[in-house]
């Protein structure tokens, strides 16, 4: 019984009383975190940023409480993710394409590779408007941060690029020190958490929309079940890789919590318009001080940066899994040109649009929204078929409860989804 | 023109599958879900038709014996009531689809993982055999439908004619069902890798396959594998093992690798291990045990030639001849008393040009270059580097021989510093 073998997953491996089994649970415990932590920090991305800034300072506190149930969907959507990885194995494009066959996998990847491409265009614009808040001009910041990208995972080893990773993890920590810096009224920030506003103005909705978008989208599920697999994690430990995941999604919506207050408490307060995260870093000078700008400007590079190397690497990676070609950080060049031929490719592509005058950046983001909205759904369904599956998941498969509650995310994000595409036409 | 008596024709998986099953009068019976080939043969012989009438039916099974003709549709005699017994397998078949299309598999002659995009199927009179397997990109968008689509893209923009990229079935390794690496008839074609390589496509597989893959070789290149598999696999690999299956692998491997490994698996599993283990191996094994890995006790290997001073050089090499199977050293014999003083040192070199009745003693190099058992591995790396031995003997402080560290042993700790 599946419900059964969850149950006893959970609670059989808690630590003993004795403090060798403890010590024990917390080497392995933070030898196995990393891809939970890395997957949700690298969704708190130049696109995550602009959208909670705008979320402060254009509603204010109201939005806040959505990081709620947003935590939750996301956590489950992942769990299911990590489960499938450690469980089967296997990446998820490639449980799609032995299940789905090749025709279905051919037009995903496509799919998914533009949606990626246009993320990682926003995170080199990211790059440019952070690095423009300090004086640098894009011509030479972009190319440098598309050169050291590139450098860091064809030169370097996976390990030292993961331990690199986990360090930018550390800096999202600027977001919080500017949240406080912000002196804020926590009373009315707990009610504001605590009491759900909703509002169906269109413009609440989409913005409810956005956030919802910009958090869960499609490559997360493929970098996330990769990177679990990568850490050939056996099928009893799955409880620590279900910690890590937890973990990330809070972590990720606390980064969330405090740029949407920041703005909040700022910039919504004194009434501003901003219209992108860079206009948000400037204007919080005035009203935070400089030291405040600064630190928004370092965590959006940062978060561009750290983005604009996980994305193309996980697409790669992805695709290449998917259509059997060799596929590794561990490789050289010529073995595994494909690989490296699509993530050099996306890397260019996404710092040649930054740097072309005049490109129709606006219209870029749109459309890579829409084609996000119509993959989440298709990727979210096919991940449900599959963790039932019982050939692949053996006793793993989701309880009956874990199903309802997936359906439902499932179904709310569906929505929220197609609403995304829809308003996004008129 | 007359039609060919015995017509040979190609035909991809991915073209039959789906299409209509016409019976005598024309009547569609269903539509083909896959085939069920029997893989004990070279070439596996297509025996039978798994296929479905209505949407949500249970498959059918139909025998390839009454497909009279393959075109657009295929044609069968008059379905009788015999052909339908569920789509149970027999003995030795597999689903072509189910277990291959879109799996995994290794190209034993190019030593790589692939992906299979189609399958290749030749006609030959009414029997149809698996032939090739395609992993190219043309089999890909063929599944796609953008086959003609991409052959043109690519002629115009490249000048380049796509082709089928075919590997024939006889070295084709398929990795999806367990069955296929069990088959006893056909015999794991993983065993033609040469062993650094069958190591590296373990190492690529995921963590179940790669013990399911591992479980399927035979013991010798199970043991030959695994000395050139990363630790830490090592360690998983053997750690799902029986431990009597698992002692049978480790007493093929030479014992300084043997010793390594048993090392870093946890204490019980290794005593398990070492219980089962032939005595005199075990004993060989445990005395390595207690060196660390990185110093020179913890590299060394205690399967070597060493002679007392007055055997002859025809006793020797009858020796070598029996026992080198077994040794991790042959081109250095070692002197030694019978207190076991490392005395002096000869090659193989030295014994193919001497006279038979000639004695080792009078033969050996008595000054010889040795190390002690606590001796640091860059000291090692440097020895090696001065006199470009291809061993070097370990003796302890009465310079009595405790083993040998080869020029393999020493690459394997060195190598991880030598950067990429």
């Amino acid at each position: 019984m599946p419900e059964k073998n969850q149950g006893t997953n959970a609670t059989a491996p808690a630590p003993q009383a004795s403090p060798r089994g403890f010590w024990r649970t917390l080497v392995v415990f933070l030898a196995l975190i990393g891809p939970g932590i890395i997957t949700s920090n690298v969704d708190n991305d130049a696109g995550g940023i602009t959208t909670y800034s705008l979320a402060g300072s254009e509603y204010g506190l109201t939005l806040l409480w959505t990081l709620i149930p947003i935590t939750l969907a996301l956590i489950i959507i992942q769990e299911m993710c990590a489960r499938m990885g450690v469980v089967s194995g296997k990446g998820l494009s490639d449980l799609i394409r032995e299940r789905f066959g090749a025709r279905v996998t051919f037009y995903l990847m496509i799919a998914l590779f533009l949606t990626n491409l246009g993320n990682t265009i926003s995170e080199f614009a990211g790059v440019a408007a952070s690095l423009e808040i300090f004086g640098v001009s894009k011509y030479i910041s972009v190319p440098l941060s598309a050169f050291f990208v590139w450098w860091l995972v064809v030169k370097a080893s996976y390990k030292s690029v993961e331990k690199a990773f986990l360090a930018a993890c550390v800096f999202y920590v600027s977001y919080i020190i500017s949240g406080f810096l912000a002196k804020p009224d926590w009373a009315e920030i707990q009610e504001a958490l605590l009491t759900p506003t909703v509002s169906f103005a269109p413009g609440f909705l989409t913005m409810t929309v956005g956030l919802v978008g910009t958090t869960i989208a499609p490559w997360m599920q493929f970098y996330l079940q990769s990177s679990v697999v990568d850490k050939g994690l056996k099928a009893e430990d799955y409880h620590f890789a279900r910690m890590d995941v937890i973990f990330g999604s809070i972590i990720v919506n606390i980064v969330a919590f405090f740029i949407i207050l920041l703005c909040a408490v700022t910039i919504f307060q004194a009434g501003v318009k901003i219209a992108s995260a860079k206009d948000a870093a400037l204007a919080l000078a005035p009203l935070a001080g400089k030291y405040c700008t600064w630190l928004f400007a370092f965590g959006l590079l940062n978060a561009s940066l750290f983005a604009a190397s996980i994305l193309p690497l996980s697409t790669a990676y992805t695709i290449c899994e998917a259509f059997g070609w060799e596929a590794s950080v561990n490789r050289k060049f010529s073995e595994a040109p494909q690989f490296y031929g699509l993530y050099s490719l996306m890397i260019f592509l996404g710092m040649a649009v930054i740097l072309f005058p005049d490109v129709p950046l606006i219209s870029i983001m749109f459309y890579s929204q829409v084609i996000n909205g119509v993959v989440l759904p298709v990727v979210l369904i096919f991940m449900l078929i599959l963790v039932n599956d019982r050939r692949i998941m053996k006793g793993y498969t989701n309880s009956r409860i874990m199903n309802l509650f997936s359906l439902l995310t499932i179904l709310v994000l569906i929505f929220l989804s197609a609403a995304m595409v829809i308003t996004s036409f008129f | 023109m007359a039609p060919n008596p015995n017509p040979q024709v190609f035909l991809f998986l991915s073209q039959i599958l789906g299409k209509k099953i016409l019976d005598a009068n024309g009547r569609k019976c269903g539509r083909v879900l896959d085939l069920i080939v029997s893989v004990a043969e070279l070439y596996p012989l297509v025996t039978g038709v798994l296929y479905r009438s209505r949407r949500g039916e249970t498959p059918h099974r139909l025998s390839w014996d009454r497909v009279r003709e393959v075109r657009d549709a295929l044609r069968i005699e008059a379905l009788q009531e015999g052909d339908s017994p569920e789509g149970a397998l027999r003995e030795g078949e597999v689903l072509l689809k189910d277990s291959l299309l879109d799996k995994q598999i290794v190209d034993t002659d190019g030593a790589k993982i692939l992906r299979v995009n189609d399958l290749h199927l030749l006609r030959v009179n009414s029997s149809l055999r698996l032939v090739h397997v395609d992993v190219g990109l043309r089999g890909l968008m063929r599944r796609v439908g953008l086959e003609r689509a991409t052959e043109k893209f690519f002629q115009w923009f490249f000048d380049y004619q796509l082709r089928d990229n075919l590997i024939p079935w006889r070295v084709v390794q398929p990795l999806s069902a367990p069955d296929l690496l069990r088959l006893k008839i056909s015999q794991n074609r993983l065993a033609q890798l040469h062993p650094a390589d069958l190591a590296d496509i373990i190492e690529e597989l995921d963590i179940n396959k790669r013990t399911e893959v591992f479980q399927a070789l035979d013991v010798e290149t199970a043991a030959e594998a695994l000395e050139e598999t990363d630790p830490k696999i090592q360690v998983h690999l053997i750690e799902n093992l029986h431990p009597a299956k698992a002692s049978d692998i480790i007493e093929e491997m030479s014992p300084s690798e043997a010793a390594d490994l048993l090392g870093d698996l946890p204490k019980e599993k290794a005593e398990g291990i070492l219980k089962e283990m032939e005595q005199e191996i075990a004993e060989d094994v445990k005395g390595l045990l207690v060196h660390p890995e990185e110093e020179a006790g913890g590299l060394m290997t205690t399967s070597f030639p060493v002679f007392p001073p007055g055997t002859t050089v025809k006793e020797a090499l009858n020796f070598l001849r029996r026992e080198a199977e077994n040794l991790d050293v042959i081109y250095y014999l070692y002197v030694a008393d019978e207190g076991g003083h490392l005395l002096g040192v000869t090659s193989l070199r030295d014994l193919l040009m001497a006279n038979p009745e000639a004695v080792l003693g009078d033969l050996m190099e008595p000054r010889i270059v040795s190390v002690g058992v606590e001796e640091e591995k860059e000291e090692i790396a440097a020895l090696f580097a001065k006199y470009a031995f291809k061993a070097i003997p370990v003796v302890d402080e009465q310079r009595r021989l405790k083993g040998v560290i080869t020029f393999r042993n020493l690459l394997e700790v060195v190598a991880p510093q030598l950067g990429k």
